[in-house]
């Protein structure tokens, strides 16, 4: 890839990215408040929505987790990695998630596709999204297995590139030089992170964490004619 | 405050007021305009200090950019008056070849070579074949900047680039394992970089071995021809080879170097290439992970809703009814 390519995706792109991010997704917040939302499905099928939701949920919080902290504390990772056993155990947790989600994606696609009903309620965009998302995932994959030990090389290339990123001044030196799996990584995220306002991802500004420390809320009919149930 | 007299209660005198009004506008106007003659002195001076920062900033600027910049890009492989490491040693370049040659070579080696220059072919088989790496954003600029720095720094006794000087010490044992810590991450790099096994692997490693992303430094000894301090610099993580092929990271420590250097000569007469198993073992320990977690999902969620009708009829089967 030349020069001229990598500024374009590791420079440019993700700025972009962002900013369409934010825009669209407050804009389409005012205009159309209802629509954050993932649209559950749960209702019209919950067989194979339990081994797609489930997976793919826990899978791809933990690896997102993952590339947080260590883009947030590079040297504890580091630190931790520096007893090879504690490496292997975290790289295998890490692909473990991966292999997860991926699963769980599996699942999600051959439900959306087999089952008529749930295909009834599925928009040309849940299919970019899916294509999407299994480049993201089968790359992230694939540059575990191919490439270890990446929650160590993490510290070295994508901590200063995306830190750099922050400070609004991009170095794609750091990103330049990696094997094009990795590159093309990278450039899937700023596309997903680009459409997350067109899709149903948007769900995830609106997931209702209070749920997890809120009292339980007991509902019940109101009216004397419910009361005997 | 005239214009306030000349407004009589309930009764306004209009040329009056618009008189004291015009007035008024005037003398503001002349506070805030002084008249060109007053300013222009002060104006002059101004844009002569200005003129002046914008001049020399760049230039003092450059100055000490073009040090860092050096530092960053050529230091790996080139030091001046401190021998050859990839790159020859560039004291006193400028006097070897010509000033507008030597521009074009660092703004493109590999146009030099593929045009068959006889001086770039000799210096790209100087380089055992390492090609020197096209800088990114090098313009004909940075490359004058760049030889008028190596010019001054020839011209000092002592270059602030002649490079690290490395122990010639034979190896000890301490050595070999105080190489392997280091490699293996059990001792930290005293500038903070990853250690070594997050991109390479040796043999001997155990477990799932080291990291592929960098290549395998099981034969790196031979490779680079034994023990010199072209070698020992070229592990330095800033080498020409981890400049085109990885990622920039802080450089190595001389008495790091010393260790990893005994490490790779220990490893060049022990270690054989064993077939790489560490990828499937990896994947296979992945896999059975994910499954042992789905197991793990079906017992927590087993008493999750399935579905009304089915349950239904099985409990109608149950008690024999059709």
């Amino acid at each position: 890839m030349s020069n001229y390519h990598d500024l374009l995706l590791f420079a440019v792109l993700p700025y972009l990215s962002v900013f369409v991010l934010l825009i669209v997704s407050i804009q389409r917040y005012r205009a159309q408040t209802f629509s954050f939302s993932s649209l559950s499905s749960q209702f019209l099928e919950n067989k194979m929505h339990f081994w797609a939701l489930v997976p793919f949920h826990y899978g791809i919080l933990t690896v997102i987790a993952g590339h947080f902290v260590a883009f947030c504390v590079p040297r504890s990772i580091l630190a931790w990695n520096s007893v090879p056993v504690r490496l292997y155990i975290l790289e295998v947790s890490a692909l473990i998630a991966g292999l997860l989600t991926l699963l769980g994606l599996i699942h999600m696609i051959a439900r959306r596709a087999t089952v008529s009903k749930i295909r009834t309620v599925t928009s040309k965009v849940d299919w970019v999204l899916f294509a999407l998302l299994v480049v993201q995932i089968v790359t992230g994959i694939l540059v575990a297995v191919l490439y270890p030990w990446g929650s160590s090389w993490y510290a070295a290339t994508m901590t200063p590139y995306l830190w750099s990123l922050l400070q609004f001044n991009p170095d794609i030196t750091y990103v330049s030089a990696l094997p094009l799996m990795v590159k093309l990584h990278i450039v899937n995220a700023f596309i997903v992170v680009g459409l997350f306002p067109f899709t149903r991802l948007v769900h995830i500004l609106v997931v209702p964490n209070p749920y997890l420390w809120r009292r339980t809320q007991v509902v019940r009919w109101y009216g004397e004619a419910r009361r005997a149930g | 405050m005239e214009l306030w007299l000349s407004m009589k209660k309930n009764q306004v005198d209009i040329p009056a007021f618009k008189r004291d009004y015009i007035t008024m506008l005037n003398e503001d106007s002349k506070r805030r305009n002084p008249g060109i003659k007053r300013i222009l002195p002060q104006a002059l001076l101004w844009i002569a200090a200005a003129a002046l920062v914008i001049t020399l900033c760049p230039r003092i600027a450059a100055a000490q950019e073009t040090a860092a910049f050096f530092k960053q890009n050529c230091a790996s492989c080139h030091t001046i008056g401190g021998g050859r490491l990839t790159g020859p040693d560039l004291k006193d370049v400028t006097k070897r070849q010509d000033r507008a040659w030597l521009r074009d070579f660092i703004m493109n080696p590999q146009a030099k070579i593929n045009a068959g220059d006889p001086y770039a072919v000799k210096l790209h088989e100087e380089a055992r074949g390492v090609l020197m790496p096209s800088i990114p954003g090098m313009t004909a600029e940075k490359a004058d900047f760049l030889l008028d720095l190596v010019e001054a720094e020839s011209a000092l006794p002592e270059s602030q680039f002649k490079g690290l000087q490395i122990s010639n010490e034979p190896f000890t044992p301490e050595d070999i394992q105080r190489g392997i810590a280091l490699f293996t991450g059990h001792q930290r790099l005293k500038n903070g970089g990853p250690a070594c096994i997050s991109c390479h692997t040796i043999p001997g490693l155990g477990g799932l071995g080291g990291g592929q992303l960098g290549p395998d430094l099981t034969r790196v000894y031979e490779r680079l021809q034994g023990r010199t301090a072209r070698q020992c610099m070229a592990l330095s993580p800033r080498h020409a080879d981890h400049a085109v092929h990885s990622c920039a990271m802080p450089p190595l420590d001389p008495a790091e170097i010393h260790a990893l250097v005994a490490l790779f000569e220990d490893t060049a007469k022990n270690g054989r290439i064993l077939p790489n198993v560490a990828v499937l073992n990896f994947s296979l320990l992945g896999l059975g992970g994910a499954v042992l977690v789905l197991v793990l999902f079906d017992l927590i969620w087993r008493a999750r809703f399935r579905s009304v009708r089915r349950n239904l009829v099985q409990d109608n089967q149950l008690r024999g009814l059709p």
